[in-house]
């Protein structure tokens, strides 16, 4: 009986296979690659995947051949940037001697290596080992002389074919045709084509056969002097995008960062697909008020986190209500988040740093891919052409009808809402062997929100805040990143954007305030890769801009401090502009002293923050960051960092009247931290880390403000942070993927340094989040997500007095300022989804459930009109979402 | 966040609405004059209702702006909590602001004749003002101790001013109820559970048209926009506060009153300091 393993015939391309790319820090044995798009050490995208050059058959387990048992053996490979094998671990085992026979066999493959922009690195790959049974083994049937004759060069085509991927339309390499009964066989060729010769007249069965795909069967029959044709459409067991990478991981200056990998995000409960919603299950990250969509990191304020998309500031990441982000999750390549210990490309902030990379892989064909949900829908389109398909493009859009659907679950009082949003993005990249790789991206985004009040309705005794209410915010960004590699050490890259940003808010038919921005900026830097220990990266993280403002008002605010809400006001109108400035040049050195590089890895560097605000005033400050890297054992890091972080101040805080000089200057963190991950098998990863974060010089309102030659607000707070992270996160190999993080933390501040320490606004000592997601057969997935935190602190208030004049009370403050908290905050979400594979086409249908088990979640304390009650706005109710997707190739 | 706020569920209603009279409160405060020059006298009178409970009165104080917070007076609260008024030193009330205690001495406030000296001649045309403080409590009776819950205090400002067309208060003739005119003191009879239109009817100068100086020295004439607050003891409003010219509002009566007689209230504010209220009776049939 003859007997073999099926993926031996599968030796000559890693094309189809789930690529996932681990953690695979320091092997590399050539230099260090010069620096990716953005900033010094950061991560890389791969231009290249590894290709399997070498597969090596395994035997097939004596005791499963004669019981007859298949399997597949999930393996993760490590490569090195030679294409050696140099680790393999199974992390999906499958028993009876296949999971011993496949490692053996694994570690004596030969890759092409990955690369990225500047040439070979090592990675690591999922890689499925399949065992198949040929059709003798299960049949007993014997191969006759018609193989010998199919084989033959000199015989005529009689059967040929191509292999085709159901719903992608993709052709798929390296299926072993085997045609029965005579047992003929053949692979296909890179094109999905095959072809047999002399073959007799006669009925024959194709079977089609290779790991991760659904065995196909097929009856065929063959005519005399004719060549037959078949198309053989196979299904594939997942559709998860091979072309999105997981974890990729250098070494970094950034001793926290974690990164999403969108397959994993895809799947994860309550999110909407999008990838930076699942930041805030992430550990450090606060949960955000509801509806408000704010970044609250690590017992930082919400404005002190910025967000970038490509290294672009933008300043809002979400749409109203705070559900989706602003750019499309199909054209989002991965988000970086980095809740402290970041290197000095990132500034101008005390908090968490949001880096959203937009996609830098492309289909060879091009894709349609239209999404529907509870909320919006939207249209992407991605492809590639020229050779080797140098150039990509996507270009999406999405358009909300919120505003339709809203009406129907509101009361009909005459009060109307209305909002709206939509986004676009486009992008072009061009990644030829050529020293230059660049790309263009241009996105924007719009969101409008009227709230109107029935004529006649007054909300209180102001007569000027009567009437609609409307806000409106856009942003729109134009960036080129450019990358040159110089030979072996000089790598250059400059990435200029031009931006604005448009912000209004119209309350009633007094208040108007306006503010349109423009900035430039270019981040650009020049990285030095002496050898495998040392390098250095100089940037410069620029920026420019000019602000125009209109503010209308029923007052002078010359006169604020002295409102009397009877006095008759005399309208103030201002129409203005300002300018700013911020060349922030930086330094880091990257030392790893020690014979094997991988050992000991050493971080050094400076940023200096110098920005000119409104009234010529300067803002400077100097950034020391220091962070390491210790693989003190196989599979465990320990890691730690130290330094200065500052930010100037707010714009609304830069606002003086008359052109007087704005008195508050930078607010300053000295944040550290130290931490160890620690690597338990291939699949699952913990890490550990705590944190200290000091906050001087912190800007507060002036509580000595009594005219208007004092400034409305100093520095003079102060605060602290500090706590411990855990993460256990199974990474996304086989069917299951999740984490478990949880977060213990206090955040407070002192406002003046005679006054109470109190909690921060936002202070959550436990956060706790479980996510997990399980592909099931037939494209079934199912997910879960779990989520505790403790409730925001909140401030006592009791009976107050009764103002006649303005018709409202003023409460009595019963206990000290956030000395109470909100209940416990805890609600599960769970998505099951399914894919539909047709010949040319997929349909994901899903349905996500927030708050699937009814959580009376209280969001916010509200008080009765004369604070002698209190009740909570309650959180969502069970929400289901139900949605869409379709994907088209052309 | 507006819009998650509408998603989100919110329990407000089963909490007491200010619309709904269920302990003492205090609706409204009024000066006459309105608005004062220095050197005038100024008598007080406030809308307190008290439906559950008699009301025992109320201490008036007034004080300076610069010597008001965000409460009001700053006034001593040991003052008054002892409860008998007429035990605490004269001088120390007077000191305080002391001004009248309701019902028995009318709150009466001599406005100094160099209250707006320290302003300039231009600024006197807007003035300032002093502010007028109330605290209102119910009946208790003897042997027993005040219940400190149940004591309403309310503030208002008075301005102060040379205004060359000071602000009056506005004048209430009456109310009309479903476009019918209802004599003062009329008890009228309602349905219950049935909707009303309730409207309030002025006095044809009550909306005021007046003189505003400018900072550039341009005078300028504005009318005044009044605000109408409306308040019950059972049953709901269609619209509890209503922005000149509404007038109307419409009451839906309870179904099952617990009172068989009631009463209704309006305040309007001319949101200058302006300020003049009237009650309306019924009765469930």
């Amino acid at each position: 009986m003859k007997q073999r393993s099926a993926v031996g015939r599968f030796g000559l391309s890693f094309a189809g296979f789930l690529c996932l790319v681990l953690p695979k820090a320091g092997l590399a044995e050539e230099p260090a690659p010069p620096q990716a798009p953005g900033a010094v050490e950061e991560l890389p995208p791969l231009v290249k995947d590894p290709a399997l050059l070498q597969f090596v058959q395994a035997p097939y387990p004596e005791a499963a051949q004669a019981a007859r048992i298949e399997g597949t053996v999930t393996l993760v490979l490590e490569i090195d940037a030679t294409g050696a094998v140099t680790r393999v671990d199974v992390a999906v085992p499958a028993g009876n001697g296949f999971d011993e026979a496949a490692v053996e066999a694994a570690k004596q493959f030969k890759f092409s290596p990955a690369e990225d922009a500047s040439g070979p690195v090592p990675v690591a790959v999922e890689f499925a080992y399949g065992f198949v049974l040929d059709a003798a083994a299960v049949e007993g049937a014997r191969p006759d002389e018609a193989a010998a004759a199919a084989a033959s060069a000199e015989a005529p085509i009689t059967l040929e074919g191509t292999v085709v991927e159901m719903g992608t339309r993709r052709p798929v390499a390296d299926f072993l045709i085997r045609v029965e009964p005579v047992g003929a066989e053949v692979q296909t060729d890179a094109e999905g084509r095959w072809q047999l010769r002399g073959l007799p007249a006669g009925t024959y069965t194709i079977r089609a056969v290779r790991p991760g795909y659904d065995t196909l069967q097929k009856s065929v029959d063959i005519v005399e002097g004719q060549a037959t044709s078949a198309r053989l459409w196979v299904r594939n067991q997942s559709y998860a995008d091979p072309g999105i990478l997981g974890t990729y991981h250098k070494d970094s200056a950034d001793v926290t960062r974690r990164t999403i990998s969108m397959d994993e995000v895809r799947r994860i409960p309550g999110t909407f697909g999008d990838p930076v919603r699942v930041i805030q299950s992430l550990p450090g990250a606060a949960r955000a008020p509801l509806g408000s969509g704010v970044l609250i990191i690590r017992g930082s304020n919400p404005e002190d986190s910025r967000v970038y998309v490509d290294g672009m500031y933008i300043p809002y990441i979400y749409h109203l209500g705070g559900f989706e982000s602003v750019i499309n999750p199909d054209l989002v390549g991965s988000v970086d988040y980095l809740p402290g210990g970041y290197g000095p490309q990132y500034g101008r902030s005390t908090g968490g740093t949001v880096d959203v990379a937009t996609r830098n892989r492309f289909p060879e064909r091009t894709e349609l891919r239209w999404s529907t949900d509870a909320l919006d829908s939207g249209g992407v389109v991605l492809g590639s052409f020229g050779k080797e398909d140098q150039h990509g493009f996507g270009a999406a859009a999405r358009l909300s009808y919120i505003d339709a659907i809203l009406p129907a679950f509101l009361a009909d009082d005459g009060f109307t809402v209305i909002p709206r949003w939509w986004d676009f993005q486009t992008k072009y990249q061009y990644q030829g062997d050529k020293p230059d790789k660049f790309s263009v991206i241009a996105f924007g985004f719009r969101d409008t929100l009227l709230l109107h009040t029935p004529d006649g309705y007054a909300q209180g005794t102001d007569q000027d805040t009567q009437g609609d209410v409307g806000t409106e915010y856009n942003t729109y960004r134009l960036g080129v990143n450019w990358d040159r590699s110089l030979g072996k050490h000089w790598a250059l890259h400059a990435s200029p954007s031009f931006g604005s940003d448009y912000a209004a808010l119209d309350i009633g038919d007094a208040f108007h305030l306006i503010q349109s921005r423009y900035t430039f900026e270019v981040r650009a830097d020049a990285k030095y890769t002496l050898n495998d220990h040392f390098t250095a990266t100089a940037g410069i993280d620029f920026i420019a801009g000019w602000a125009d403002f209109v503010i209308e008002l029923p007052f002078n605010p010359a006169t604020f401090a002295e409102i009397d809400p009877i006095a008759d006001r005399e309208p103030y109108a201002l129409e203005d502009n300002a300018t700013g400035f911020g060349p922030d040049p930086w330094l880091n050195v990257a030392w790893k002293p020690l014979e094997n590089p991988d050992t000991l890895a050493l971080n050094a560097g400076a940023r200096l923050m110098y920005v000119i605000i409104p009234g010529e005033n300067e803002v400077l400050a100097f950034d020391p960051r220091f962070s390491f890297r210790v693989q003190a054992l196989p599979g465990t890091v320990i890691k730690g960092s130290t330094g200065l972080y500052h930010q100037p101040p707010q714009p609304f805080q830069q606002y003086r009247p008359d052109d007087k000089p704005v008195e508050v200057g930078a607010e300053q963190a000295w944040a550290s931290s130290v931490g160890i991950e620690q690597s338990i098998g291939p699949a699952i990863r913990v890490e550990v880390e705590g944190f200290y974060k000091d906050l001087t010089d912190l800007i507060v309102g002036n509580r000595d403000f009594g005219s208007l030659n004092d400034s409305y607000f100093v520095n003079a707070g102060v605060g602290r942070a500090y706590g411990v992270e855990v993460i256990a996160r199974h990474e996304p190999i086989g069917n299951l993927f999740g984490w478990v993080s949880y977060t213990l933390s206090r955040s407070e501040r002192q406002d003046y340094p005679d006054e109470e320490w109190y909690p921060f606004d936002f202070d959550q000592t436990h956060i706790l989040s479980a996510v997990a997601s399980y592909r099931l057969p037939y494209d079934l997935s199912v997910g879960a997500k779990v989520q505790y935190t403790t409730g925001n602190p909140t401030t006592p208030y009791s009976l107050g007095v009764y103002d006649v004049d303005q018709d409202t009370y003023m409460a009595f403050q019963t206990g000290a300022g956030n000395s109470e908290r909100l209940p416990a905050f805890w609600a599960v979400s769970a998505r099951i989804d399914k894919l539909f594979t047709f010949k040319s086409w997929q349909l994901l249908l899903y349905i996500d459930v927030i708050n699937a088990l009814h959580g009376e979640n209280p969001e916010f304390e509200q008080y009765n009109y004369d604070y002698t009650e209190k009740t909570y706005f309650a959180g969502l109710p069970i929400i289901p979402s139900p949605g869409f997707e379709v994907k088209v190739e052309f | 966040m507006l819009l998650m706020l509408l998603f989100a569920g919110c329990d407000t209603e089963s909490m007491s609405q200010s619309w709904q009279i269920d302990r003492l409160r205090v609706l409204a405060v009024a000066a006459e004059p309105a608005e004062p020059r220095p050197g005038d006298v100024v008598t007080f009178d406030a809308l307190v209702v008290s439906p559950a409970e008699p009301l025992g009165g109320s201490a008036w104080f007034v004080c300076d702006a610069g010597s008001s917070t965000d409460f009001g007076c700053e006034i001593d609260s040991g003052l008054i909590a002892e409860g008998d008024i007429g035990t605490v030193d004269a001088e120390a009330l007077a000191a305080a602001g002391f001004i009248g205690f309701l019902p028995g001495l009318t709150p009466t406030w001599a406005v100094p004749a160099d209250y707006l000296d320290e302003l300039a001649e231009e600024e006197k045309l807007e003035g300032t003002f002093a502010m007028t403080y109330v605290t209102a409590f119910p009946e208790v009776a003897e042997g027993e101790q005040l219940d400190e819950d149940a004591v309403e205090i309310a503030f208002k400002r008075v301005p102060v001013s040379l205004a060359a067309t000071p602000n009056h208060n506005p004048v209430i003739l009456g109310w009309r109820v479903d476009g019918l005119d209802i004599a003062p003191g009329a008890l009228v009879d309602l349905d219950p559970g049935e909707p009303f239109t309730l409207e309030v009817v002025l006095a044809d100068d009550a909306v005021e048209t007046y003189s505003f100086r400018k900072s550039d020295g341009v005078d300028e004439t504005r009318e005044e926009e009044p605000y109408f607050s409306w308040y019950l003891q059972e049953g709901e409003f269609s619209q509890a506060n209503t922005l000149w010219p509404f007038t109307e509002t419409v009451y839906f009566a309870p179904a099952e009153p617990a009172l068989p007689e009631q009463s209704l209230w309006v305040v309007v504010r001319d949101r200058r300091g302006g300020m003049a209220w009237a009650s309306l009776a019924i009765r469930f049939i």
